[in-house]
Formats: structure tokens, sequence, C-alpha cells
């Protein structure tokens, strides 16, 4: 599967998929495979060949107490050298979807445009969206849904069209 | 419940101070920093450090929601304030007890409460703490030299509506005070557009005491002695000393028994200070305001004591009553702390932040230092300049001073200047040793002087 043309159909798939209650979704085929859970801290199926990042739902309503900011999943000497890294502006919750249930605002392959929202940071039920800073394709997504992230911590990878 | 994960909410060396408490204790630490202060001391020694947000206070030290975030993600239970930033604001207790997270310090109404001067004020009165003597509003210049005899002179007359000491005449018998109200009055009306004066002793000459407290939010308060901080300049200290050695014994009993007085009356709970005026000509002292949190100069009062009060306050905010009682808590010597800023005292006080490149620290006994610094250590240009607070005990205040020369001849810093050899001029002038300064000697005595040797 090729992020650059993310079909339509994935995104009915992942609608249904947090609508409907499941917690687990794995589909592995020669040349696609497609893991979705609901648990960001689920342990992401070894792959041989680069997939879409792990789509988490919507995050559940509270986190647990102590979850220790999450480790980038893309490592980051995997990038381009010329990536534009998108940060965390302040410590807070990290979210890709504007509310629960709803899609993620980006997803690996998708074209975002200078001031385009990528994510939400949440910090006491207070949420700022973090715009892109250039325009390009969305490369690796760098945090775990609901996770904590700190000041100055990297998201987002973006490569320039 | 104890603190089993204490979430540290400062920087610099409270930071690294309420690490190794929380150590000592068995208690994991989180350390909040800002982007600048990522690599700092406090955040290499704790279990953990996050990065709130950009260097700017206002977007990392000043910001109690990210803070409590912070400490509620990282599954911390309890959070120690530090000194000065978010320190004394109420929001801070409010927004940890929303969340389950014992908060080291007072509770948020007491805290409202004493930040309010005229508050705070009446709360002193209440408890039969001294106040400086004054008035209500004067009416007439008959009614200024009636409170004038009544109060006793200098007076100060002040507008009601004032601030920035226009408005404000001092008299210095019932003359200065008649023709002192018609110049204030006239002033206040200019300035404030409302004439309504009031008085106010005037302390010329007086000394900044304050006593240490912990309360253990029932009723029950201790004292660990007074400290005297009457080296400042701009209101900022430089010098404290534990105890206050001018201090005759049954006014100190005085002064101890009515900070104990008010801090009981609002059941204070954890650390604070009562400060005063102590006017030594008159031998009588004043309640200012108190200070809900632990200070910079707490570190003299351990001296003094051999307590421990930030593990005090911290087993406080876990549920523990006071460990000692009043009869456990004994004198012993005398104990003067420096608090070494990276400023340049030839040039105004310029900060002068920087990175260090040679720190070598006096040894021995009776000398202790509370830093981060270390050599390669960088002050970054965002916070206060503190770099460290040096601090002598000796067997008398004699001893301590001979301490301090000596600590301070050994201490050798390179890369920034810094304030060690003002604090050397002032314990090397007969002032300071014989114990003859007030709260404006630093300015009036000694700076101007050493302004020109240093020019």
């Amino acid at each position: 599967m090729n992020g650059h043309d993310f079909p339509d159909a994935l995104k009915q798939l992942l609608d249904e998929f947090s609508r409907s209650g499941i917690r687990e979704l794995h589909i592995r085929k020669p040349d696609f495979e497609l893991y979705l859970s609901t648990e960001a801290s689920a342990a992401r199926p070894q792959a041989a060949t680069p997939v879409a990042a792990p789509v988490s739902a919507p995050p559940a309503q509270s986190a647990p107490a102590a979850k220790p900011a999450s480790a980038p999943l893309t490592p980051a000497s995997s990038l381009p050298a010329d990536a534009v890294i998108i940060k965390a502006p302040n410590l807070g919750t990290f979210y890709r979807a504007p509310k629960p249930g709803a899609a993620n605002y980006v997803e690996v392959g998708s074209q975002v445009q200078v001031g385009d929202e990528l994510c939400l940071i949440e910090v006491m039920k207070l949420f700022t969206a973090v715009r892109a800073s250039a325009s390009g394709t969305v490369h690796a997504v760098l945090v775990e849904d609901g996770a904590m992230v700190e000041g100055g911590q990297p998201l987002f990878a973006l490569v320039r069209d | 419940m104890p603190i089993k994960r204490l979430f540290v909410a400062n920087r610099g060396e409270i930071a690294l101070r309420i690490v190794r408490a929380a150590q000592a204790l068995n208690i994991e630490t989180v350390v909040a920093v800002s982007d600048a202060d990522r690599d700092s001391a406090a955040a290499r020694l704790a279990d953990r450090s996050i990065v709130l947000g950009p260097a700017a206070a206002a977007k990392s030290y000043l910001d109690p929601r990210l803070i409590v975030h912070a400490a509620k993600e990282s599954g911390c239970d309890g959070l120690h304030p530090g000194y000065g930033f978010l320190s004394e604001r109420a929001i801070l207790p409010r927004l940890c007890a929303q969340h389950g997270i014992a908060f080291v310090g007072p509770e948020p109404d007491v805290i409202d409460a004493l930040g309010d001067k005229l508050r705070a004020r009446a709360m002193a009165g209440a408890a039969g703490v001294p106040l400086v003597p004054g008035s209500e509003c004067v009416a007439s210049s008959a009614d200024a030299r009636r409170e004038g005899d009544r109060i006793g002179y200098p007076v100060l007359l002040k507008a009601s509506a004032g601030g920035g000491g226009r408005g404000m005449v001092i008299a210095n018998n019932g003359d200065e005070a008649e023709a002192g109200f018609h110049k204030a009055s006239a002033e206040a009306v200019a300035a404030f557009g409302d004439g309504t004066l009031f008085m106010e002793r005037f302390v010329p000459e007086a000394r900044h005491v304050e006593v240490q407290l912990m309360g253990d939010g029932n009723g029950q308060v201790l004292h660990f002695g007074e400290r005297d901080c009457s080296v400042q300049r701009r209101y900022q200290k430089l010098i404290e000393e534990a105890p206050c050695a001018a201090m005759p014994d049954h006014l100190r009993r005085q002064l101890h028994e009515s900070a104990v007085a008010l801090a009981a009356s609002v059941k204070y709970r954890n650390a604070g200070t009562a400060e005063f005026l102590f006017d030594v000509q008159r031998q009588e002292f004043y309640f200012i305001e108190v200070n809900a949190r632990i200070q910079v100069e707490h570190p003299v009062s351990e001296a003094i004591t051999g307590f421990d009060l930030v593990q005090e306050q911290i087993r406080i905010a876990g549920g523990a009553g006071l460990s000692v009682s009043q009869q456990d808590v004994e004198i012993n010597g005398h104990a003067i702390e420096c608090r070494i800023n990276a400023e340049d005292a030839a040039r105004d006080f310029m900060p002068s932040p920087g990175r260090i490149t040679r720190w070598e620290p006096p040894q021995g006994p009776g000398i202790r230092l509370d830093s981060h610094m270390s050599a390669g250590a960088m002050i970054p240009p965002f916070y206060d300049s503190m770099v460290g607070k040096l601090i002598v005990h000796g067997s008398d205040r004699a001893d301590a001073i001979a301490r301090l020369a000596d600590a301070i001849d050994n201490f050798v810093v390179e890369g920034v200047p810094t304030t060690l050899p003002l604090h050397r001029a002032i314990i090397a002038h007969p002032d300071f040793v014989e114990n003859r300064i007030h709260t404006r000697w630093l300015e009036q005595v000694l700076l101007p002087d050493y302004g020109k040797k240093a020019a």
C-alpha cells in the first residue's frame, strides 16, 4: 500500500472501526498490511516492508495515571535528511483527531499545506492545534495517539513536494 | 498517605535541593524543566525529567496547567513548588487537589489570605501580633499633630490612594507633622485625585528579622528560630544570618510567640516565614508579611537547628504530623549564608549569564554549598542570576564570619563575574563585624564606596 493514494475505502474502514467497538484489527496480505488498535500502547506487528503507521482509534476518556512519553515510532535516523520535523510547542497529550470518534487530521501520505492542522496538544482540557510549518507529504507520525509529549518533542516528519 | 513520587515544579539550586531531600526519604522524583534546563543538575539527578516547553518562564515554569498536567501524566502523587515561580499562587494547589496530588505547601485559601497585605495585617492584629503603630484617616493638620504625638516621631504621612513614594512626607516633630499634612495632602490630590492621608511610624534604621515556621495544618505550629536578613539591595536579600544576634532574648521569645500565634490562628500547614521589622532603637518589632513557602535562606535555620526543613515539608504534605516538638528544636551556634549571583557588582549588578569555566567550591567543617553549578555549566539568560548559596556554621557570629571569609577566599569561580567579591567586602566591613547594619546600610554605606573603588 502506498500512502500517496490513500484509498477512500480505508478511510471508511477507519471510521467503521472507530465506531465498532472492536479493539484490534489486523489484515495481512503479500503486498499489504494493516493493523488497527484502540490501545495506544499496543505493540506494532513486525513488518518486513514499510507500511502505514499503526492507526489508533481516538483516545479513551482518561489516560492511565502513569504513562511514559512514548518513544518515536520511527527512529529519527531513518528519516530523510531533508525532512521537516514538526515539534510539540509544549508538554501535553498528543491527539491525532479533533475529537473522539473523528478521523485523524492526517495520515502518513497525506498532503498538507502550510498552516494545516496536524494534531492537538491537550493541557488540562485546553486543546491547541499544531499546524504544518511547511507544505508537503506526511512522511511519518512519530508519536502514538494519546501519549504525553514533552515540549520540543518531534511529532511528525514532512517531506516537501 | 506518604508521597511515593514527587514532582519538582522549579529549577536551579532549589530543584536539586528538593530532589536530594526526596531521595533521602526514598521518594521517586520527576523534575519539570524548560527547554533551556534540559541538562540541569536536578534533571540529571532525578529519576526522570520532563520538558514543559520553551525557555520563557511564562510558557514553562509559570504555567500551572502545564505543570499539573505533567505531574499527573508522570504518575506523581506529590508536588513541590520550591520558591518563586508559582510557589505562592493558589491556583497551583487548587489544580493539584483536583487531580489528587498532594501539594507541598499551605492550603490555597491560606495562601490567598496571606497574599493580600490588608487581610494579612488584619489576621496578624487579631492574633495579637504587633503592627507598625499608625493611624486611621487623618483629616486635618491638627489631627496630624495629635496622631504624630501619639504614634511617636519620626512618622510617615502617606496617601491612602498612594504608592511609589508619591504623597509621602516624613515628619520629625509636631510642627513638621502639621506642615507635612498640607504638603502630603496637596501632593496626594495632585497625584491621585484623593487627599486622604494616614500616618505610620517611620523606622529609619530597621533590621529585617523573620521566623521560620512549620505547621501541621491542625493548629500545631513550631518555630525553628529567627533569621536576620538586613543586608539588602533594592529589597533583595544578599546575606542572611541565624539567629539575629542583635536581638535580646526576651524580645526573641516574643517574636517567636507572635509568629507561632499568627500561623496557628489560620491552622497553617507546611513551611512558612513570618517577616518583621525590628526597630533596634525602640526595641520593638512589627509584622510585615508571611511568605507561604520555603525560602531561599532556609539553610541557615537548618544549620543552627540541625533539622532538614525540606524533608519535613515533604513528610507533612504526605500526611505525617510534625516529626518533632518545640522542645526538640535547640539553637546551636551561628550560621551565615551569602547568595552568590552571576552579577557584576562593579557595573551596577549587571546580570552576567554565560558558561562557568572553573568551579572549585571551598570544603571543610561547617561549610555547605547549595548550588546547581559545576565547571562547564551554563547559566541561561532567562531566569534569575543566583548560582548558589554558600552557608557556614560557626560556634558564634565571629567564628561564622571568620569561616565565611576563609570559604570565600578559597572559592574559585571563572567564566562569569559573581557577587563573591562583594560578599567578601561586606563581611570585612567594621559595621558588619560589629553588627551595626540595617536594611539600607548596604546601599547607603558600603555600595557608594565599593563603586568608587571598583571604578
